[in-house]
């Protein structure tokens, strides 16, 4: 495989004090290559969003390193730290944070009226994505006038709109009935495959998970299991 | 993110919950309103008191007095006799004990001064009548010729340097039984005034203009032109045995390079025992007095504002609560601490600029509107000619308005700091 786009060595984070005192990660070491696609799995209370949140560069280890394309990102000043994530980084949520009051076009270039990108090419940017997600006829429309599927997918674009290298998934599918859901697992490994996007899917649902190439399951703060292979494809 | 995009953003968010901005944004009309008012008022007071006070000359002149018995030797029981003083005392109006006069060894010091361009003592004539074309005879007291800069003319032309010329005030127009003042322009009348020896003589002067009653009191007699005044006084002199002496009750000096002299002019006057006055001195204490009445006002104006920043505070902080996930999620998306503290404190900036601009405009329209309605024909104060309550200030305008908006900032930092502070994964996980 190719270098590892995201690596961890030894990583610990430890929420508290004394009585109160927390190992949410207990020194975990795995490596995340370019264009895979990778399963965090594992009931709540495992670790799995604390890890994906220092993967995502969202939240500093107690001790341990993340590095970024072999560099280690620990020491960088915040403002830089903010700046990687805009660069390479894309995020779906379970929840989807669109602003109501704003258009969907408004909405999904966020990210890059973040990185000072300038209006009209902006826009352009983010009709390039509605596009590719079947979404440019909602590019006017208020985000509250928009349907569950269409809100998550109005997410995903606002993801892609950065051309991210890294897409982070928390729980995509967690808000949706079945039907979308498929729909938008459909879209996130259609990207994976057709773009070579290095995906990180956390999800408690197995078969979410098993649509990955990898799964790292967890447990107590540890991967208690690692799978590979992607498991077949369930209707 | 751009600062073009920042304040885009934050102009957008501030419309968002809209009665709540409106609200926050009313207390600070109200204080803007206020301070715009109140500066405009100490603004068109002191305009007006300068116009007023340009009336006793222009700004290269100083008035000069005798300071005479006022820094005598305080004596107890009679004084002795000094001929000086009593030539003082002995003009034409002894003014009494104190009121020195300025004599003709005088008025060549004056000349002799360093600095000093031009000399012109003023005299006071009191004539004894005037007479209408009709032979009516009418009291009357002139005004010095020297205050002729301050007339408001409401017809006509202030009398000139030369020519036997005179103004009237327009209440004297009920003489000439009418109400036109354009009609009583070159009619001429006859002053009548008697000598030493109390020969009544008289003199024929034209009226070249009907003058307004200004709040100074010039304009409420009439004026008469120089060479009419020196004639009238040269008259009173006829008839005086031995030599004359005149007397001045005071000398305007032009003075070279004022700003620059003043201090050595009057220290030279100290000298002389003369006391030396400039127009800034005396339109210094009046205008002191506005500007302590109207920071007076201002100060509330100010207190208002200081209640309504503590609007901002709170508007704000509500927003920052209200939107706690949108900021996680634009931190999240790699929105630096910085730019969403600026995003913030934009949104006051905002605020307290919305509330500047609205409180001036309406401060402008109700003073300047308030101004026509006291000052303007048949208002309460329509009387006083050339008063003005009300001025604009281009510069004090923009300084109240950086003012809110920097009290604005200021409010704004405790919320945006507080947004800034905010940790990407809480806010998201926020409910």
């Amino acid at each position: 495989m190719s270098t590892p786009v995201l690596e961890t060595e030894n990583l610990v984070k430890v929420y508290g004090k004394g009585a109160t005192r927390f190992d949410a990660l207990k020194g975990l070491t795995f490596e995340i290559h370019e264009g895979e696609s990778v399963a965090i799995v594992g009931k709540s209370g495992s670790g799995k969003s604390t890890l994906m949140h220092l993967l995502a560069l969202l939240d500093e280890p107690t001790s341990g390193v993340v590095a970024l394309g072999g560099e280690p990102v620990t020491a960088l000043k915040p403002k830089k730290v903010s700046q990687l994530r805009n660069d390479t980084f894309g995020f779906v949520f379970q929840q989807f944070f669109l602003n109501p009051n704003q258009t969907v076009l408004e909405n999904i270039t966020l990210p890059l009226k973040i990185a000072g990108m300038g209006k009209s090419e902006r826009n352009r940017r983010g009709m390039e994505v509605l596009e590719q997600l079947d979404m440019a006829d909602k590019a006017k429309n208020k985000a509250t006038n928009l349907s569950g599927g269409q809100k998550q997918r109005a997410c995903i674009a606002r993801a892609l709109v950065n051309k991210p290298t890294v897409l982070f998934a928390d729980e995509p599918t967690g808000n949706l009935d079945t039907a979308t859901s498929e729909i938008v697992e459909d879209i996130l490994f259609g990207l994976h495959r057709d773009h070579g996007i290095t995906l990180v899917v956390v999800t408690h649902d197995a078969d979410l998970a098993a649509k990955c190439q990898r799964r790292l399951m967890m447990q107590d703060g540890e991967i208690v299991t690692e799978e590979h292979g992607v498991k077949g494809v369930q209707a | 993110m751009r600062s073009v995009d920042v304040a885009r953003t934050a102009l957008g968010n501030t419309f968002r919950s809209k009665l709540r901005t409106a609200l926050t944004v009313v207390a600070i009309v109200i204080g803007s309103f206020t301070l715009t008012l109140t500066s405009g008022l100490g603004a068109g007071v002191n305009k007006y008191v300068d116009t007023v006070v340009g009336g006793f000359g222009d700004s290269s002149q100083m008035f000069v007095m005798s300071s005479g018995a006022s820094d005598a030797e305080p004596t107890e029981g009679p004084a002795e006799y000094d001929p000086e003083a009593a030539a003082s005392s002995g003009g034409m109006f002894g003014g009494g004990p104190g009121a020195g006069v300025l004599t003709d060894s005088d008025i060549e010091t004056l000349e002799g001064l360093d600095h000093v361009t031009s000399v012109d003592p003023m005299v006071f004539v009191s004539p004894d009548y005037i007479e209408t074309p009709d032979g009516e005879q009418y009291a009357m007291e002139l005004d010095v010729p020297a205050n002729a800069v301050g007339l408001e003319m409401e017809a006509g032309e202030a009398p000139s340097e030369d020519g036997m010329e005179l103004s009237i005030p327009s209440e004297w127009l009920t003489i000439f039984d009418t109400e036109d003042p354009e009609a009583v322009i070159g009619e001429t009348v006859e002053i009548g005034i008697s000598n030493v020896t109390g020969e009544q003589s008289t003199v024929e002067a034209e009226i070249v203009g009907v003058s307004e009653e200004a709040l100074s009191g010039i304009g409420s007699t009439p004026m008469p032109s120089r060479e009419l005044n020196q004639e009238l006084n040269d008259l009173s002199m006829e008839g005086y045995q031995g030599q004359a002496e005149n007397a001045y009750a005071m000398a305007v000096l032009d003075v070279d390079n004022l700003e620059a002299n003043e201090q050595t002019v009057k220290n030279e006057l100290i000298d002389e025992s003369l006391l030396g006055l400039t127009v800034e001195d005396q339109i210094g204490a009046v205008q002191g007095v506005i500007d302590a009445v109207s920071w007076v006002l201002s100060g509330f104006g100010f207190i208002a504002l200081l209640a309504a920043s503590f609007g901002i505070v709170n508007t704000l902080l509500m927003s920052v609560q209200e939107r706690t996930r949108e900021i996680g999620l634009m931190k999240a998306l790699g929105m630096s601490s910085g730019k969403v503290f600026g995003l913030f404190s934009m949104e006051a900036v905002v605020i307290g600029l919305m509330g500047s601009v609205i409180g001036v405009v309406l401060g402008l329209g109700a003073g300047l509107l308030g101004n026509a309605w006291l000052t303007g024909d048949g208002g309460p104060l329509g009387e006083v000619a050339g008063l003005t309550l009300f001025a604009v200030d281009p510069l004090s305008i923009l300084g109240i308005t950086a003012l809110i908006v920097g009290i604005a900032f200021l409010a704004g930092t405790l919320p945006a700091a507080r947004a800034a502070k905010k940790d990407p994964i809480e806010a998201l996980r926020y409910e």
